[in-house]
């Protein structure tokens, strides 16, 4: 079985990994959250363990269901193990510049190299999408394994299995994959997984090519063509980084970011994906765990604001155009969050799986998208402000539809919302929502200014622009605290007030503002880490500080003047990243263990504002308009 | 029949468009084929418009001149005659022409194969063009029948 064999790592004397900075030990077949690196196409990605296991791939895109899924089924769940069957360490990076993962695994009889990627499309006929693993002796001669355990539909279709030309193949319906293996041993099927042994000599090279199929039949590709893609991209996410133009303080980390933001965008739609994975938990045991393959109007504005910054205005542009697109649908109220292909309505459910390391229940869907939460419609006018500051003009029927959405939002700012953290206990008046719409009514009046939408009711737009501000100013600030406060009324602080100096609510030297960040500072730092609340949310059990949060300080000490504090903040931050440089959404602030879905898109958007916040050039958002 | 068919095709078309675009208005789907057309040409929006209405309303007359070539081989017309057609053409469309090869030819439109090298700038319509919502194909089905009926009906033999 395969859970079996995956038990076999639970300890240390039985893990065939070694021990010391490159050991990888799984408890109850889970490794920790920061062992995994993740690979993709721009459709799908695949979570690597650092012993070589990929845990989890949905098929053919992020939000489909998964094939491998052991990350929250370690039993059930399905993977495709490639590690060397003696103990071993492994060290791990990506290819610089690059999306495409190498581990070298060193064993006492030698070591192996194994390059992991999910390769792009070319000319040669390619599977609908392609996981290529590519392993290369380098010394000695080292034992190795590899197994294939395809559990399609979150683990619950166990698939039809069988042969096609000698390679074996699994099919469920409509899905089917196929492991074409080029000196990489005999595979036999066994309990439903197709497994083979061989030894790698120095110099010798074997090869694992995933290829998939969906709806339609399955191609079987040679060796010399899944070679050649794998060097072709390669290549490309080689030109694709040389093409990004940020050379400033932290570039590595940058550039990792920018090259996992790209890999997150769905190419198909140009919507980007908050994290494509579900239910990691936000604390392990328990019951914070969501699903976040799907795009969140709230991260387009730092999306865009990063595309633009690195240089990346077509997909900015195409990221737009989705977005006006999809809330198209359902202006002038714009959802929370939309599918990729732009639909609407994710409905939640759970599924029978086990959750990572017990933490249940794995949830499909994402039942937020029920939920108002006023301040995305700051976001889409600010990413709105932003495209068009990029150059790009806004169209007639683009400009009507954000009129529609502005008047919207002049109808229901004085209600009360679920806010950016999408609490279960609501609504309330939460202060970051107000703000944000302060934010989408200033940025509707500069665009009608700009000519970039229609000014009919721009003195409206103006006028309850200055209604939220007086709100804010008069209802959701304490002189006991020195701070702007949580919500309206209350006495406590959220990280969520640092994005008021972002986007330019306030100057980041405005007496209010440092004192706001000061307290948010002081109460909700630990260490270099920032929680985001500490108040009640309608959601039992406790969670991790929020990488974005800690980012959000740093660009907020540096908006205030502070920077040698931002600069000491984040290079602490900057440690916190995993050995490949990626983040999860939260981290244990004691352990320094990943919580939360993995990798996520809005930690390393903030990492990008926070580490452009030192240029210069950085400025402020809404004075970045073109001339 | 030629000149009924353009005046048939023409009309129909009207109708046509002026329904889906009616149907977006109402938010019963987010089909905008003035864009979906027009993009295949240009990327700026305001321009694909006006071009993509060009595009429709020659590709109606066309179809309108098929229509009236079936009609004269088969040696009847008439308005249901006209829908059914209508019909078989929205399934067509939903299922092949915009689903499969549209996106083939559309320099700016995303497929299921589009990858991290590449840029769309189109989100693709999917199956019955359910991508645009989940009414999309009924809209499309109702223009379509609309349309064919008006052409049937105007077109005699």
């Amino acid at each position: 079985m395969h859970g079996a064999s995956r038990q076999n790592y639970t300890g240390r004397s039985e893990s065939p990994a070694l021990r010391g900075h490159n050991e990888c030990v799984r408890r109850g077949g889970y490794v920790p959250i920061e062992d995994y690196a993740v690979i993709g196409d721009g459709r799908t990605a695949a979570l690597v363990a650092r012993d070589g296991s990929i845990d989890w791939l949905c098929l053919p895109n992020f939000d489909s269901s998964s094939v491998f899924g052991a990350i929250v089924d370690a039993e059930r769940g399905g993977a495709f193990e490639l590690q060397p069957s003696i103990p071993f360490t492994a060290s791990r990076r990506y290819l610089p510049r690059t999306n495409v993962l190498e581990t070298i695994f060193t064993t006492d009889a030698g070591a192996v190299r194994v390059v992991d990627a999910m390769t792009l499309p070319d000319e040669r006929l390619p599977p609908l999408r392609e996981l290529a693993r590519s392993i290369e002796g380098i010394s000695g001669t080292v034992p190795m394994r590899w197994r294939c355990a395809p559990r399609f539909d979150y683990g619950r279709a166990r698939p039809e299995i069988g042969w096609r030309v000698g390679v074996p193949v699994a099919a469920w319906r409509g899905e089917a994959i196929a492991v074409a293996n080029w000196d990489a041993g005999t595979p036999t099927w066994t309990d439903g997984a197709v497994e083979a042994r061989w030894d790698v000599r120095a110099g010798a090279r074997s090869l694992l090519a995933l290829a998939t199929a969906y709806g339609d039949p399955l191609v079987l590709p040679g060796r010399a063509a899944v070679l050649s893609r794998l060097e072709s991209t390669i290549a490309f996410w080689d030109r694709w980084s040389s093409a990004r133009g940020y050379e400033g303080e932290w570039a590595d980390l940058v550039l990792r970011s920018a090259l996992v933001l790209k890999m997150m965008i769905f190419a198909p739609s140009g919507a980007s994906v908050a994290a494509p994975t579900t239910s990691l938990p936000e604390e392990i045991g328990g019951e914070r765990n969501w699903d976040y393959r799907f795009c969140w109007v709230r991260d387009s504005s730092f999306m865009v604001d990063a595309l633009l910054r690195l240089g990346c205005y077509d997909e900015a542009r195409s990221l737009f155009w989705w977005f006006i697109q999809a809330t198209a649908f359902t202006a002038p109220k714009v959802d929370v969050l939309y599918r990729l292909d732009g639909g609407v309505g994710v409905p939640e459910r759970e599924v029978d799986l086990a959750g990572y390391r017990g933490s249940r229940p794995v949830r499909v869907g994402n039942n937020a998208v029920r939920q108002q939460q006023h301040d995305i419609y700051g976001a889409l006018f600010e990413s709105a402000w932003l495209y068009s500051s990029g150059h790009h003009a806004l169209d007639a029927d683009t400009g009507a539809l954000l009129g529609g959405i502005a008047d919207h939002v002049c109808d229901i700012w004085r209600g009360p919302d679920s806010g950016i953290w999408e609490v279960r206990n609501g609504p309330f008046h939460f202060t970051h929502s107000k703000a944000m719409c302060w934010v989408a009514l200033d940025r509707a009046a500069r665009l009608a200014a700009a000519g970039e939408m229609p000014a009919r009711h721009a003195a409206r737009w103006r006028r309850e622009a200055d209604a939220v501000r007086a709100y804010i100013e008069g209802e959701c600030w304490s002189d006991d605290l020195g701070s702007y406060t949580r919500v309206a009324g209350s006495r406590d602080v959220d990280a969520s007030l640092l994005m008021l100096p972002l986007v330019d609510y306030a100057d980041g030297r405005d007496a209010r503002i440092r004192g706001t960040v000061d307290a948010i500072d002081r109460r909700l730092r630990e260490g270099d880490v920032v929680y985001r609340y500490r108040a009640a949310d309608g959601v039992p059990g406790g969670e991790g500080c929020f990488l974005n949060c800690s980012f959000w300080l740093v660009s907020a000490l540096a908006r205030c003047g502070r920077l040698d504090d931002a600069a000491a903040l984040m290079e602490r931050v900057a440690a916190r990243a995993n050995d490949v440089g990626l983040y999860a959404e939260e981290i244990d602030p004691a352990s320094g263990a990943f919580l939360g879905n993995f990798p996520q898109a809005l930690v390393h958007l903030a990492l990008i504002d926070a580490a452009t916040s030192f240029s210069p050039s950085a400025g402020r958002r809404s004075e970045r308009k073109a001339s | 029949m030629i000149g009924s068919a353009i005046a048939g095709g023409f009309v129909g078309t009207l109708l046509m468009t002026t329904i889906m675009r009616g149907a977006s208005e109402f938010g019963l789907t987010r089909i905008d084929l003035a864009l979906l057309l027009g993009t295949t040409v240009t990327d700026n929006r305001r321009k694909a418009r006006a071009v993509g209405y060009v595009f429709h309303f020659l590709i109606g007359l066309g179809f309108a001149l098929a229509y009236g070539g079936f009609f004269a081989i088969v040696g009847r017309s008439g308005w249901l005659l006209g829908a059914l057609l209508g019909a078989l053409q929205a399934i067509f469309t939903g299922t092949v022409l915009v689903n499969v090869l549209l996106p083939v030819v559309h320099p700016r439109i995303g497929t299921p194969e589009t990858a991290a090298n590449e840029i769309a700038l189109l989100e693709p319509p999917g199956f019955l063009m359910l991508n645009y919502g989940r009414r999309s194909f009924l809209v499309v089905l109702a223009a379509h029948i609309v349309y064919g009926a008006v052409v049937g009906w105007v077109v005699r033999v």
